[in-house]
């Protein structure tokens, strides 16, 4: 161990009281910023998966008619008003290559084609709206994670057999197996068998979906082999824009829609979020700065005699320097290790709190090294910064000024 | 200009050194020194308060720069050293006593002793340590080596600062009221010590003192008035009285208040 390392570690050990508040100053504010952290990161991964854990992240639909070409085709006619411009079908027409092409892309996770169309459910003389949606099992089931919700029955969906939602089954008392009428578009009836009761996690879903095979979906919504839309699901959530920019110069003549731009309002606000915590962060980073920068000041001052003494045996001025940057790195770090585990005693404290207030975590919290690794750094190194005012004083000290008492 | 033994090499050297304080209204702390002091000898400075002793002192150990003139230490010009130079001209070539001791109190006597060692290698050996230990040996206080500072005496702590300020064997001492904060007895104690050192060690030493006894006993005397140099001679050219009756009266510390009556004893 260096000499200056000696001599600063003698002075923060001798500086008992002083040397344990600010720790214990730095340790708080320390402990904030990784709670804070935690909890916001944590609630932002809950809302992120709520949001897109089990729904499409890039959606492929058939062109409305609105794109650059069909305008470009549309002038082709003199009488033509600007705005006025023929609505083609929405659908998807010849969509498989399309499947095909997106399988064989590597950050796709999951493809899923899907037939949507309105109907009711009739009932005892009431009738409940839903939504028919036409799927692959298999594939819908990559995205839906069908399997893990599926509360009864099974996903093999053949002929009349249909899957809907734990609410609509508890709200018109209906159970597996038994044969349910629907009123289709165009005021057909057709009769259904329930072959699985599933429960997706949100309440609009688990009261309104019918999931039914897609061919059959076809045929009773009478699309022919066209369908409303590919669904997908991507590696990375958060790419989803760039990535389907990409596919827009890929893929011509669809429409291509990502979750960032329909939850756009769930975004800014996870982004105000983010920046007032990252706000906090700062002036919490602030305040330990001065706390420290003060303390070494007074540090400074009452030891201003052996800096007179050390230097009149011929410590150099960077020398002597040095021990207060020494003192002030030394503190920040003790300071932000003693922080990482109060704030991680305090996360775990909170969890094992609304654990017990509400009987299950709200939403998991997850202790990120990487990040309290982070914030250990960030604080030691403000601290060591925080420490060049008094080291420059320490520098400036003239030994002759103390040594005759 | 008075030199000990005529051809030896000279150890450390003043030239014409001035000090002036202050830039508009400029008080002269030093008119124009010139001083030689050889090896191995037992020198104190003698004058009222203000007379330029300590400021003489602080520029003969390179705490301080004159205004004017050049220090030399075995024929290297000293004055023409930067600062950080000036540190470590320090560290290796004089050992410091001061009138407070001044010891690190966050530290044990023996860390205190280290202490120039540290500063010099950045690290401690253990031939070092057992230097340090020798040392407080030297100085009597075996017993005391891992006392805190704070836990010994005001004679055991100028007892350490004398071992502190030997263990980079510095050819000069320089002693700035070594005794002014100790009692009769300590104080005895204290310049028997550095008398030994100086015998045994053959380190110079520069005492600047009050004291009127440890000023009579020693090799040379310079007295200084209004920062100049009133008189230099050696004691050994004088007889005993004669060194007495010119030092005695005149700056025995508690001659200051009334010092017609000790004046009066004396006569």
């Amino acid at each position: 161990m260096g000499f200056e390392w000696k001599v600063a570690f003698r002075f923060l050990k001798d500086g008992r009281g002083q040397t344990a508040f600010i720790l214990l100053g730095i340790a708080v504010g320390v402990a904030v910023q990784v709670f804070l952290g935690t909890l916001i990161s944590g609630l932002q991964a809950d809302l992120i998966n709520n949001t897109v854990g089990t729904s499409a992240h890039i959606i492929f639909s058939g062109d409305n008619g609105f794109s650059a070409e069909s305008r470009q085709a549309s002038a082709d006619y003199t009488f033509a008003v600007e705005g006025n411009f023929r609505q083609t079908d929405d659908t998807l027409k010849d969509w498989r290559p399309l499947m095909d092409a997106l399988d064989n892309q590597p950050e796709m996770t999951a493809v899923s084609p899907l037939v949507q169309g309105n109907g009711f459910l009739l009932r005892s003389g009431i009738s409940a709206p839903v939504v028919f949606r036409g799927i692959m099992p298999d594939r819908a089931n990559e995205l839906y994670q069908l399997e893990e919700g599926l509360l009864e029955g099974n996903l093999g969906l053949e002929g009349n057999q249909i899957m809907l939602g734990t609410d609509l089954a508890e709200e018109y008392q209906l159970r597996l197996g038994d044969n349910v009428t629907f009123q289709l578009p165009g005021e057909s009836r057709q009769v259904f068998t329930i072959a699985g009761i599933f429960d997706l996690g949100s309440q609009s879903i688990n009261e309104s979906w019918i999931l039914l095979d897609l061919s059959r979906a076809q045929r009773l919504l009478g699309l022919g082999d066209d369908i409303n839309r590919l669904e997908t699901q991507i590696r990375d959530v958060f790419a989803a824009d760039v990535l389907s920019e990409e596919l827009e110069k890929q893929f011509q003549g669809v429409s291509i829609d990502n979750w960032k731009v329909q939850n756009a309002d769930l975004l800014s606000a996870l982004q105000s979020q983010s920046g007032s915590s990252i706000t906090i962060q700062v002036f919490v980073l602030l305040a330990i700065t001065l706390g420290i920068a003060s303390v070494l000041a007074v540090s400074v001052v009452q030891k201003s005699k052996q800096i007179g003494i050390l230097k009149a045996m011929g410590t150099s001025s960077s020398s002597a320097s040095r021990i207060f940057l020494i003192q002030g790195g030394l503190l920040g770090l003790l300071g932000s290790l003693l922080g990482v585990l109060f704030g991680f005693m305090l996360t775990q404290f909170f969890l094992w709190g609304t654990a017990q207030a509400t009987g299950r975590a709200l939403f998991p919290l997850e202790f990120d090294p990487v990040s309290s690794a982070v914030i250990v750094a960030i604080a030691t190194t403000a601290s060591v910064v925080s420490a060049l005012i008094p080291a420059r004083k320490s520098a400036k000290l003239n030994p002759i000024d103390v040594i005759r008492g | 200009m008075l030199r000990l033994g005529e051809g030896e090499i000279v150890l450390l050297e003043t030239r014409g050194i001035t000090k002036v304080y202050g830039t508009v209204f400029k008080t002269t702390a030093l008119g124009g020194i010139d001083l030689n002091f050889d090896p191995g000898e037992f020198a104190s400075i003698i004058g009222y308060s203000g007379s330029g002793k300590t400021t003489l002192l602080n520029i003969l150990g390179a705490l301080d720069r004159p205004t004017d003139g050049s220090v030399w230490f075995n024929n290297v010009e000293v004055t023409a050293m930067n600062d950080r130079e000036l540190a470590e001209f320090r560290n290796r070539n004089i050992g410091f006593i001061f009138q407070f001791h001044h010891l690190l109190p966050e530290f044990t006597a023996l860390e205190n002793v280290l202490i120039p060692t540290w500063i010099k290698t950045h690290s401690s050996t253990r031939q070092k340590e057992e230097r340090a230990r020798e040392l407080l040996e030297l100085v009597g206080l075996k017993e005391r080596i891992n006392n805190k500072a704070t836990d010994l005496s005001g004679g055991q702590q100028q007892r350490v600062a004398i071992a502190r300020s030997l263990i980079n064997e510095p050819a000069i001492i320089l002693a700035d009221e070594p005794t002014g904060n100790l009692d009769s007895e300590t104080t005895e104690q204290v310049y028997e010590l550095m008398r030994e050192i100086n015998a045994r060690l053959n380190t110079a030493f520069i005492v600047v003192t009050h004291n009127d006894h440890i000023a009579a006993k020693s090799d040379r005397i310079v007295e200084m008035k209004d920062g100049m140099i009133l008189k230099d001679y050696l004691t050994g050219e004088r007889s005993k009285d004669d060194v007495w009756q010119d030092v005695a009266p005149k700056y025995c510390r508690h001659c200051y208040k009334d010092s017609d009556e000790v004046n009066n004893q004396l006569l």
